[in-house]
């Protein structure tokens, strides 16, 4: 144990890891700021996949790892839709997974918004339609926010909810 | 002998059904008109996702099976249709009426059924488990998937090969370059041509780094499920280096199109450092976690498979690895010459699929260090030549297994059997005897996918 902590002491904090420019500082430092005013201070996240390849979900979960720890800036991946804001909808649409989409953006409290995360949702992935796919997303809901890539890194996605939040 | 794949194709007056065991492959034909052939669920309980996937894709009908439920076909999805049959050409389906899927369940007083899914409650895909309970004690479970279904396989019929790498590198992201390796050797064996020892270097460098980075998110998940979420932040960092490396050397951080027939060099010097740091990092991750009793504890005989029923389950991968039995894609001369060491765990339980885990990273950076070579070599590939192909790769699941016909010039039939959907179909005898709390923990420890399970 006293190897572990020693060993943490020498480490310090990553989140202030260098590579993090000074740009990026001030987009988080944007991203507070939205959330504080028009959010109350928390942004409420439920993540949806509607047939996505899990890399999307993957770069979801790596905003959590100490590099760039979302929650500081006041942004939650929320266990249900009834908690929710925003849904962010990854993957392609299929046509198994859409009753369960609408089922959960049904579940979510009004005021709501769905922002589309990675290529797939937008049908731009390299899939093509077949009977097993419903995509694109804003065929069938309203969508107010696109975040691009296959799949958009997680500085890009903090990029794209900074640019929802301008755009709401 | 142990069942890999079974699966049916479209001749022009009858259904071949294909079995690919280890070692061996039967085929036998059955009539368009009457498509009726006998279950395998007997020998291989495996056999039964394999057999009513066949009845959805191409209406066969198993005749003697006691599970004719959908498999891949949802509630809505409309009846007698079997999309993969050649007339089948409709870009979209229609709903059709709600047809109730029926579970299997346990009942009997005080028992009652939870229902988990398809979507859950954190960052994670879409599947359905259906659990029979007496109070906190698992009964049963079904697992219930192919609600992420793309219908990938058809898609891919009538591009080339080559047109068909971009899906095919997405099927399932955590095991992209797994995928691209068993694409890589179909396209070899249809070009009649041999992988020069340095690409094939390069190759196995990418699928072993690809391994570190998935086994180090499990390192982290698994403990946080367990309620320990230090873990995760320490190991979700060294996953995040890892996947910073890949995005280095294939300029994407999950490989996508990082498989090719073109070697680029790579600085060696910092390669080296970079994996020694690895492996410190690594080490001291295994000291501190080795350590905790409390997590331990939880680990420790829960969601056991014994080896007799990975044997019965077929299981490949992790899951069997863990239960004992000596089972790798990797255990070639070329692999054992670049320090390939199978890891092998008895207890089949959580424990030992997190200590297998670690034993696997530590190969993989020892492996990594020793495919390094500086090299620029490159090769062009010959037209391919139609025929029947097969191949098979270690991903950081477990074997992955690929079979393309390719008919003048283009993909006639595309198969693909992930490692989890033969390890989904034994997570259910692993859950008997815990506590429904121990679910999310079990299910981490063989992390399954179900992208590539749903296709
Ligand atoms: S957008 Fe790309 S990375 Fe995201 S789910 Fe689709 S294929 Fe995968």
């Amino acid at each position: 144990m006293i190897q572990f902590w020693n060993k943490r002491i020498k480490l310090g904090i990553l989140t202030e890891n260098p590579e993090h420019d000074e740009a990026f500082k001030l987009i988080q430092k944007e991203i507070k700021e939205r959330v504080k005013k028009k959010f109350a201070g928390s942004l409420a996240i439920r993540m949806v996949d509607s047939g996505s390849c899990n890399a999307c979900e993957a770069e979801c979960n790596a905003l959590s790892n100490p590099y760039y720890d979302l929650e500081r800036l006041g942004i939650y991946f929320v266990a249900s839709p009834r908690h929710a804001d925003v849904m962010l909808l990854s993957g392609l649409m299929t046509f198994n997974m859409t009753p369960h989409v609408f089922d959960a953006y049904r579940q979510m409290p009004e005021p709501k918004w769905i922002i589309t995360l990675g290529e797939c949702p937008a049908m731009k992935s390299p899939f093509e339609n077949s009977f097993a796919i419903n995509a694109p997303a804003e065929d069938h809901l309203p969508i107010t926010h696109h975040i691009p890539g296959c799949p958009p890194e997680p500085k890009e996605i903090i990029e794209g909810l900074l640019a929802f939040l301008r755009k709401i | 002998m142990r069942l890999i794949a079974r699966y049916a194709k479209e001749l022009e007056k009858a259904f071949e059904i294909i079995t690919v065991y280890e070692g061996e492959m039967q085929r036998e034909q059955v009539d368009k008109e009457s498509p009726i052939i006998k279950t395998l669920a007997k020998q291989h309980p495996s056999a039964i996702w394999f057999e009513r996937k066949m009845h959805d894709d191409f209406g066969i009908i198993i005749e003697d099976t006691f599970d004719k439920r959908p498999l891949v076909h949802q509630e809505r999805f409309p009846k007698d249709t079997h999309p993969l049959i050649k007339d089948f050409q409709d870009k979209t389906l229609k709903e059709a009426a709600y047809l109730p899927y029926k579970y299997e369940e346990i009942s009997g007083d005080g028992v009652f059924q939870v229902a988990v899914g398809p979507i859950h409650a954190g960052i994670i895909e879409p599947g359905h488990f259906q659990f029979s309970q007496a109070g906190e004690e698992m009964l049963h479970l079904e697992v219930r998937h192919f609600y992420k279904n793309r219908g990938i396989e058809k898609m891919l019929e009538g591009k080339t090969l080559m047109d068909a790498k971009p899906v095919i590198e997405r099927i399932s992201g955590n095991e992209s370059i797994a995928y691209q390796l068993c694409w890589r050797d179909i396209v070899l064996q249809a070009s009649r041509q041999e992988l020069p020892l340095s690409l094939q270097k390069r190759h196995a460098f990418l699928l072993e780094l690809e391994r570190v980075i998935h086994h180090l998110t499990d390192l982290g998940f698994i403990p946080n499920d367990a309620g320990f979420g230090a873990a995760l932040a320490y190991a979700s960092k060294l996953a995040e280096d890892a996947r910073r490396l890949m995005q280095t050397l294939t300029h994407h951080r999950f490989g996508f199109g990082g498989i090719t027939f073109e070697n680029t060099d790579i600085d060696l010097v910092p390669m080296q450092k970079w994996i020694g740091k690895m492996q410190e990092n690594v080490l001291d991750f295994e000291t501190w976690i080795m350590d905790i009793p409390s997590l331990w504890d939880r680990f420790d005989t829960t969601g056991t498979l014994s080896f007799k029923k990975a044997v019965k389950y077929d299981t490949v991968g992790v899951v069997a690895r863990a239960s004992g039995i000596a089972m790798d894609r990797r255990a070639t001369l070329f692999y054992l010459e670049h320090g390939f060491v199978m890891a092998h765990e008895t207890g089949g339980d959580v424990a030992a699929r997190f200590k297998l885990r670690l034993a696997e990273v530590k190969n993989s950076l020892a492996m990594m260090s020793n495919f390094l070579e500086e090299d620029d070599t490159q090769m062009e590939i010959h037209t391919l030549q139609d025929g029947e192909y097969m191949s098979f790769c270690e991903s950081s699941i477990g074997e992955l297994f690929m079979a393309v016909d390719i008919k003048e010039g283009l993909i006639e039939r595309f198969v693909v059997r992930d490692p989890s959907f033969v390890n989904w179909q034994a997570l259910h005898i692993m859950m008997q005897k815990d506590i429904i709390a121990d679910f999310p923990l079990i299910n981490k420890s063989c992390d399954l996918s179900y992208a590539g399970n749903d296709l």
